[in-house]
């Protein structure tokens, strides 16, 4: 073989020896341990932060309003619904016992209007819904912005919990 | 507000219909509209070359070693929009080391490395090894010590080597025509693979994508021919650029019927989402797409180079007219990719509207980003030229074999 | 051995046609009978695998899950990046469709269309639907996006190159660039959550329960109950992406 041949592929031979050197160095511990892709990916995924407690988390402390809800309609709600996420609530309320918790535990309360019209404004898309889980009753519906804006006496704006308690509406 | 979203708040006011949320955005911006256009580049300059050297004509020889080279420093840049483009540039390693074989993008980083090493350095390597042997002894310095490194400090010019040569440079060629093929094929095939989108998934999009390749490559080879000689004050030869605009002529004709096949074929069959991109060309692409791609980049040229098959004007106007749909036709694909890439985007995947495409002037995916990567390849030809000038080489070297 | 009797009974509850379930378009091989719920062979190895169901019938619009899984998930706020939202369909009697999805739902819907214009109209709740045969994880150049044993398809955001092409592929537009990491973003089917023993946020926040997950592995599971007494049907049967993701009375506008 001529020379200039054999410098060429000895130049080839030292790319690819170099590449597969690299790779050997670079790919993952767990690449293609089950499949093709780093398996310690699934666990990475699952430890990230959690917002929202569950229900049961709730009812250990706030038990009376959870029997209250479980008599009217909005029986199948979690509590995180309409309240948002809790899990930090939660975690420390108790470290509060006086219960004067920092702003930053305190857990939404839906007083506006608008956010009771997120299910109950009506729309052609809810007069159809039945639930069968709650005795196949239809949704309440109603035009947020016009039902008993305002107070008869005072002409000023009333939220919609003057009328109905959300636990038990 | 971050002029990111910003932007995409303009997008949003401007979104026609419905489109999913997470379409607002345009995913595939500019720069993927340059990948593949500049990877047409190199396969079709390098098919050009090889229609001298494997079909052995020689009236194209004074483009030949042009052509390659136009090839090369094109491919050297090809993948650059792609990398810069990504949202983790520096992990653009892992494509290498971990190739998922399921994936066309994939499988492209090892056709690219296959052409970029083997066909295109290698067919370089062979043809200017005894050239920059001999002119590393005739110069000094910088230049001297590039020559010698380049041809691996080899010194074996006799009779029997610069055959050797000649002959593995001919079986390299003959290699590197279907990988060509393959380099561009593979290109359309990542769009034409998607079948998420009705604009993309079509089995003749890597035909289409392969043919507009050699489209744009002649034509480039054209434009950058007659701009050379314009300065190297050397007068065209007009034997060898009427036989580039031939073969234009031919492919080009070619290229029309499979994208004319395709919209057929699309018109005809109609599916569930034909209303949606009938109303997308007549709308938001009726612009680049009939009158960009359509008119200026395909019908003008057609009929000229048509027209110039049988009558034959004046040396000098010939030439203003090769130059002029050469221009054309490179304005015209990059049109056609920017159809492909930003037209498959702009309506949604449900059918049931549109959004729209705005980029800025700076940014990582601005005009200015991908106008250097288009100016870069010139730069890197300016030099392999100013090192490896094809028409200082010694004389029928290529036609031994 | 019990794995393998409740397989048996399985295929022959197939085979009786008991469950007629999306993806009718493919099922073109008699053999392949078993793919029409999965579109491929039903899993190996007795570990769960994990399928959704939402009852459109139940669906009120309420736009809760999208606005939970933002909070969960730390998606951005902005109405470009959404793993789950809702959309709302309405026909007109001039059958003419409207779809709206104003910030995915999660302010509400208003009705844009008078009444007695409405031929119907209903809301539907979108999200990742965990396809078994992924166009996404197909397409990732690097194997940074894939489906975990358990049927979750997941993004390893560590590995992620950010080439988005796994966006382009995903026919139901579930994918996003997170804008702040540069790499692909999608609905995880909350994993850290179901590591806890928790409902994914979406499923725990439903006040309807239109909202089902479960494991298709077991014939107990309220998944498998959900198939069972509903007729079924996926998004883009034609696509044979194996989704996961069953609605019950889905109307054919919905893509």
């Amino acid at each position: 073989m001529p020379q200039h041949l054999k410098r060429l592929i000895s130049f080839f031979a030292i790319l690819l020896i170099l590449f597969l050197i690299m790779r050997q160095v670079l790919i993952p511990k767990s690449f293609g341990q089950l499949g093709h892709y780093r398996a310690d990916a699934i666990s990475e995924n699952q430890v990230r932060e959690l917002h929202y407690a569950g229900s049961e988390n709730c009812t250990k402390c706030h038990d009376s309003i959870h029997i209250e809800k479980d008599e009217g309609y909005h029986k199948q709600l979690k509590c995180e619904v309409c309240h948002g996420p809790g899990l930090k609530h939660t975690q420390y309320a108790d470290k509060f016992k006086d219960g004067h918790l920092p702003d930053s535990l305190l857990l939404h309360k839906p007083i506006e209007r608008k956010e009771c019209a997120l299910c109950h404004q009506k729309n052609a898309a809810r007069t159809k819904i039945l639930f069968d889980t709650i005795d196949n009753t239809m949704i309440v519906q109603i035009d947020a912005m016009k039902h008993k804006l305002l107070n008869k006496k005072t002409k000023e704006e009333q939220k919609c919990i003057k009328c109905h308690n959300p636990h038990q509406p | 507000m971050e002029p990111h979203l910003q932007n995409l708040y303009e997008v949003l006011s401007k979104v026609d219909g419905y489109v999913y949320p997470n379409e607002i955005e345009l995913n595939w911006s500019i720069l993927i509209v340059l990948y593949p256009y500049i990877t047409g580049l190199v396969a079709g300059a390098f098919i050009l070359a090889s229609l001298e050297r494997i079909f052995k004509l020689h009236i194209l020889k004074p483009t030949y070693g042009l052509a390659l080279l136009t090839a090369f420093s094109f491919m050297l840049v090809a993948t650059m929009p792609l990398i810069s483009h990504l949202g983790k540039p520096l992990r653009a390693y892992e494509i290498m080391i971990t190739p998922h074989s399921s994936s066309a993008m994939a499988i492209f980083g090892f056709v690219y490395l296959w052409y970029l090493m083997v066909v295109l350095l290698l067919e370089i390597w062979f043809d200017y090894r005894c050239d920059m042997i001999i002119w590393a002894n005739e110069t000094k310095g910088f230049k001297r010590f590039l020559y010698r490194a380049l041809s691996l400090w080899t010194t074996d010019i006799s009779p029997k080597a610069v055959a050797l040569d000649n002959k593995i440079g001919y079986i390299i060629t003959v290699i590197g025509v279907p990988s060509a093929f393959l380099l561009h094929g593979y290109v359309g095939f990542i769009f034409g693979s998607i079948k998420a989108n009705p604009w993309w998934s079509t089995v003749l999009m890597p035909v289409i994508f392969l043919f507009s390749a050699m489209v744009s490559g002649i034509a480039l080879v054209m434009f950058i021919y007659i701009i050379l000689n314009k300065i190297r004050k050397i007068s065209v030869d007009m034997a060898c650029l009427d036989t580039i605009a031939k073969y234009l002529f031919y492919i080009l004709i070619i290229d029309f019927t499979l994208e004319g096949l395709d919209q057929i074929h699309r018109i005809y069959e109609a599916e569930e989402s034909f209303e949606v991109l009938h109303m997308l060309v007549f709308g938001r692409l009726f612009f680049t797409l009939f009158i960009m791609q359509g008119l200026f980049g395909t019908v003008i040229p057609l009929i000229t180079l048509a027209i110039l098959q049988f009558y034959k004007p004046k040396v000098q106007i010939r030439k203003i007219i090769y130059f002029i749909i050469a221009t054309l036709i490179l304005i015209g694909i990059f049109f056609m990719r920017w159809n492909v890439v930003i037209g498959g985007q702009l309506f949604s995947k449900s059918f049931y509207g549109y959004t729209s495409f705005k980029i800025g002037l700076i940014g990582a995916e601005g005009y200015l980003m991908a106008a250097v990567w288009i100016i870069v390849p010139f730069l890197i030809l300016t030099f392999l030229l100013w090192l490896l000038p094809p028409w200082k080489k010694k004389e029928d070297e290529i036609q031994v074999i | 051995m019990k794995n393998n009797k409740s397989n048996l009974s399985r295929r022959d509850f197939f085979k009786n046609g008991a469950i007629i379930v999306g993806g009718i378009a493919v099922a073109s091989a008699i053999t392949t009978f078993d793919s029409v719920l999965f579109a491929l062979e039903p899993p190996k190895g007795k570990g769960k695998w994990y399928g959704i169901g939402i009852d459109i019938n139940k669906c009120i619009g309420c736009g809760k899950c999208a606005n939970a899984c933002k909070l969960e998930n730390n998606v951005p706020k902005e109405p470009f990046y959404f793993r789950s939202w809702v959309e709302q369909y309405t026909i007109k009697n001039d059958g003419t469709i409207k779809v709206e999805s104003p910030n995915g739902g999660i302010d509400g819907f208003q009705q844009s269309i008078p009444d007695e214009e409405i031929f119907k109209s209903f809301f539907v709740p979108k999200m990742c639907n965990h396809c078994a045969k992924s166009p996404c994880t197909q397409v990732c150049p690097v194997g940074a996006t894939f489906e975990t044993p358990e049927g979750i398809v997941l993004v390893d955001p560590n590995y992620c190159i950010g080439c988005r092409y796994c966006v382009q592929a995903c026919p139901y537009g579930c994918r996003y660039v997170h804008p702040d990491t540069g790499t692909v973003d999608k609905c995880t089917l909350c994993i850290h959550r179901l590591k806890k023993g928790l409902q994914p946020a979406c499923f725990e926040i439903c006040p309807t329960e239109a909202r089902i997950f479960g494991d298709l592995n077991d014939l107990e599971s309220k998944i498998n109950y959900f198939l069972k007494n509903h007729t079924c049907m996926v998004i883009k049967p034609h696509l044979n992406t194996g989704s996961k993701l069953f609605y019950n009375a889905l109307s054919s506008e919905v893509r």
